[in-house]
């Protein structure tokens, strides 16, 4: 029940939001966030069985909300993300801003927690909404053509999996199987060899787009430049893992054959995100769009570890998701912390900014390394898990792989040179304020703990894991 | 149970239409007509319900002219509802004499007895008791625009009764019955071109109604130049009694053949949606929006016909409600904003986020009910129709319905992000009005309670249309 509360308490926390007075709507949006976090630490330490009861009874749909060892550290990912975006939003932006990053909040926790594919396609929509209205109201000069481009290449993505999504239920149907949209009875479903593709192809698109993969990341630019940092660093901390969650929650178990026909087509597509990423990383001028680009080239790099199809290889992708999640969003932030303070994000246009403002290099320096997956940090431990699964019988991409990890060093270590070191610029700047270190220092602890504890992560990821690719092992698959 | 009984709300209609009538002898003052047609139509909405919680097996009357049976009931509902919604968006408006309620009232009329139809008479009463009163009121407010609306509206409206009636008389001329219910015996053996001619006509007449391609040219200037009010009549409550009797005249006459008709319904519903929503993405005029973005949602009806199945049937039902609703609501926030005018552009909703936030938030749940985004009822509704339309096993309706969407969703994204520009600061804040203040909040309510919680609607609809022959 305790997910289920959590949710509630984000959706009534979005409304309460809205009706405060303006200038305390941060703090109050602030606690609930906090409330959230310590409903989500009860979570942690008793799990318990979410909820399953009749939504529409007439076409079998049931509101089931669950969570195990896959989205327990999603939903925690989502979060601490969503607190950590709070307490670093202006409170000058008003109370629809908070309503809209709880309400964010209220369809990112359904969407990982939910265990029936109508209920989580109705959160899969649901989270678009206040990214829309986010991109439209708080955002650069060019909020306006993202936001349209964002909800419309995603539904578009979304709609082909609606169908998707009907023709599994109405395919399970036939001849006498009952109306049913609940995963863990789609999983038996046998489809005709005919219609599997389609249908395939009809999930695929919707989850590529809003990883997103190459060559659909076309929202991903514009809309990660224009949203203020906050909402880029949910954006791309958790509204991309959303995408990947979408691979392993649901078509991992119901086309597991048709994975392992297409597995080197998959792969090649992962692995062309991982390599365009990084030089597009390479080449940016703007420091934000340099981690956006690195950005969609991780997710290729956890898209190439889902599609290894081996234990270890979607160990990796699950650990690297949250240790990603966590990394990308703080990077973001101190980012963000950046621009506000020099009015540009142009990396020629700063030098030598950590004379004026040390603390903000060395948190900068920590969330960089991290990312360029630094040994200790946990982007090793993650990268490390899918080359190890890359290994056994794909060395090309490994190889590959692994070139990029050394490309990753070079861009992001391109932009921290940029900016804070050389010769002292002109430009003095304010060094983060005692209020803003004492997020970011939990934040900063939570991914160190995860780089030298990641058996916290994966030995509770690991059964549900196991389970799900033992399942799939019977329907011919290669473990 | 007797005829007068079956049909108490249609006769409590009329008897509110003559006590109006006789009303206004008495007093000149507008308000009183509207109050009774109010109560007129409320009285009718409960007879309607009472009826639909008991009545579960059709009754038949004037040898199968008059179907009574909890589908007619169910569009009874709907189309008082819109007929309501007509009475309390145009409450403020000065232009309209005593006459407004009374003509709004035999329109909502025609309508109900579209939902009845069980023959070609009844059909054809329906069709112009509906369609003759809209011509007044489109001219109602005595506008160069109004009157170009207007007779638009009723030449083609004439031309495509005639052809209707001339589709009917052949199909009489072929099966020698005018029940639809005969129809489907004869249909069964080998087909006559004569039938042919009949069906094809006979279709077209209807679907002139319903607006759908390529016979919407009308819908856009039509809507245009009418009053708001009584666009929003003609945008749900026409809509209603159009797809109504479609699928009454389809799935009771035809029933037993879908041979080339219902691919060739399909393939129009698909172009209606393509198109519709296409033609909607360049528009400036708000109601020109609506009335393409009209043609788009009467090519998702037709999805449900072209089904030729019980989901079909019952999807299109349900489908009805969310885009009436939505219509309800768009069509109140474009009458505040308009205020005297009778034209409102996209621009003209600039900033009113800013000014009247609430207006703005209610605005935004109706159009992404219209564009079909979960918890709003438009959502469940396109998900019943995807159903209908892969348990019919036809994918190309689905993919069609999913292409309209995207394209939809073009249209109604621009004037939400219109409410948040900057540029309409100067222009003054509309201010909100007692009757369409009540629409707003009703259409909103409904629309994210069908979106969140539609399992009792669904369960009316699957008793409403429950034709046992297409089990």
């Amino acid at each position: 029940m305790l997910v289920v509360w959590l949710m509630v308490v984000a959706l009534a926390g979005s409304l309460v939001t809205l009706v405060v007075p303006r200038q305390s709507a941060k703090t109050v949006a602030a606690i609930l966030g906090g409330i959230v976090v310590a409903l989500y630490i009860g979570l942690l330490v008793h799990p318990g069985q979410g909820v399953n009861v009749a939504w529409i009874p007439a076409w079998g749909i049931r509101f089931h909300l669950g969570s195990d060892g896959l989205s327990l550290f999603l939903i925690g990912l989502t979060v601490v993300l969503t607190e950590v975006a709070i307490l670093a939003s202006k409170p000058e932006w008003g109370r629809v801003y908070f309503f809209w990053i709880l309400f964010l909040e209220f369809g990112s926790l359904g969407l990982f927690s939910a265990l029936d594919l109508f209920l989580f396609y109705i959160f899969w929509e649901v989270v678009l909404i206040p990214i829309f209205f986010l991109l439209t109201s708080w955002s650069g000069p060019k909020g306006r053509q993202a936001a349209m481009k964002w909800l419309i290449m995603n539904l578009f993505g979304s709609l082909f999996m609606l169908i998707g999504i009907v023709a599994v239920a109405v395919i399970h149907t036939q001849p006498f199987g009952p109306l049913t949209f609940e995963i863990s009875q789609l999983v038996h479903l046998h489809m005709d060899a005919r219609v599997t593709p389609w249908v395939f192809a009809a999930f695929f698109l919707a989850f590529a787009i809003k990883a997103p993969l190459w060559p659909f990341h076309g929202w991903m630019p514009d809309a990660y430049r224009e949203a203020p940092a906050p909402v880029t660093a949910l954006l791309s901390g958790v509204m991309s893992k959303a995408g990947v969650y979408g691979f392993l929650r649901i078509m991992l178990p119901l086309f597991f054959p048709e994975f392992v026909r297409y597995e080197t087509g998959l792969l090649i597509f992962a692995v062309i995100g991982l390599v365009y990423g990084a030089f597009m990383a390479l080449r940016q001028t703007d420091m934000k769009m340099v981690t956006a680009y690195a950005s969609l080239s991780h997710i290729g790099m956890i898209a190439l570890g889902i599609f290894t199809l081996t234990r270890v290889g979607i160990l990796g992708a699950t650990f690297q998701m949250v240790a990603h999640g966590l990394m990308v969003g703080g990077l973001f932030i101190i980012l963000g912390f950046l621009e506000q303070r020099t009015g540009t994000r142009d990396i020629s246009a700063m030098r030598g900014l950590n004379a004026s403002a040390p603390r903000l290099a060395a948190y900068f320096l920590f969330f960089a390394l991290a990312t360029l997956g630094l040994p200790g940090l946990p982007g090793f431990v993650g990268e490390y898990l899918i080359i190890q699964g890359l290994v056994v019988h794909h060395v090309v991409f490994a190889v590959i792989a692994i070139i990029v990890l050394v490309m990753a060093a070079w861009y992001m270590l391109r932009v921290f040179q940029g900016v804070m070191q050389g010769p002292e610029g002109t430009k003095q700047i304010a060094d983060l304020k005692a209020g803003q270190i004492w997020w970011i220092v939990p934040l900063a602890g939570l991914v160190l703990l995860l780089g030298v504890w990641p058996n916290g992560l994966t030995s509770h990821a690991v059964p549900s894991l196991y389970h799900a690719v033992h399942l799939l092992a019977g329907k011919g698959g290669s473990v | 149970m007797s005829l007068f009984h079956a049909m108490l709300p249609e006769y409590i209609v009329v008897g509110f239409i003559l006590i109006s009538l006789l009303g206004n002898m008495l007093s000149r003052q507008r308000h009183v007509a509207s109050w009774l047609s109010l109560i007129g139509m409320l009285s009718a909405f409960g007879a309607s319900w009472n009826l639909w919680s008991y009545s579960l097996k059709p009754h038949m009357f004037v040898g199968g002219g008059v179907v009574v049976d909890n589908y007619s009931l169910f569009v009874n509902l709907l189309v008082l509802l819109a007929g309501l919604g007509t009475i309390l968006l145009g409450w403020r408006e000065k232009r309209w004499g005593t006459e407004f309620p009374v003509l709004v009232m035999l329109a909502v009329l025609g309508m109900m007895i579209l939902g009845l139809a069980g023959n070609t008479i009844t059909l054809f009463l329906g069709i112009e008791i509906l369609s003759l009163p809209l011509y007044i009121l489109a001219a109602s407010t005595h506008t160069a625009l109004g009157g170009e609306a207007a007779l638009k509206y009723l030449l083609l409206g004439a031309f495509s009764s005639g052809i209707l009636l001339f589709g009917l008389a052949l199909l009489y001329g072929a099966m020698g019955s005018l029940t639809f219910v005969t129809f489907a015996k004869t249909v069964a053996a080998p087909t006559s071109p004569l039938l042919w001619a009949g069906v094809v006509l006979s279709l077209v007449g209807i679907l002139f109604k319903l607006g759908v391609v390529p016979f919407h040219m009308w819908v856009p200037d039509v809507y245009e130049g009418s009053p708001t009010a009584v666009t929003q009549l003609m945008a749900f409550g026409t809509k209603v009694g159009a797809a109504a009797i479609l699928l009454r005249f389809m799935d009771f006459g035809f029933y037993a053949s879908p041979g080339w008709w219902g691919p060739a319904l399909g393939y129009l519903a698909v172009l209606t949606m393509i198109v519709g929503n296409l033609l909607a993405l360049p528009q400036k005029d708000l109601k020109r929006l609506f009335a393409y973005s009209g043609i788009g949602h009467a090519g998702f009806l037709l999805i449900g016909v072209a089904t030729h199945n019980l989901d079909g049937a019952r999807a299109l039902l349900f489908y009805l409600l969310p885009y009436g609703l939505a219509v309800l609501g768009a069509f109140a926030v474009l009458s505040l904003v308009a205020g005297d005018r009778d034209q409102v552009s996209v621009a003209d909703l600039s900033g009113l986020a800013k000014k009247r936030p609430v207006m703005a938030a209610f605005f935004i749940v109706v159009m992404l009910s219209f564009a079909g985004i979960p918890l709003t009822g438009g959502f469940v509704g396109k998900f019943f129709l995807l159903q209908a339309a892969l348990f019919a096993n036809q994918p190309g309706l689905a993919i069609g319905l999913v292409l309209g969407t995207v394209l939809g969703l073009g249209a109604y994204l621009r004037p939400v992000q219109a409410l948040f520009s900057a540029d309409g600061d100067d222009q003054v804040a509309p201010n909100w009005t007692v009757g369409s203040a009540v629409v707003l909040v009703v259409a909103v309510i409904g629309t994210i309670g069908l979106g969140v919680y539609p399992t009792p609607i669904v369960h009316m609809v699957n008793q409403s249309a429950n034709f046992f022959w297409l089990h």
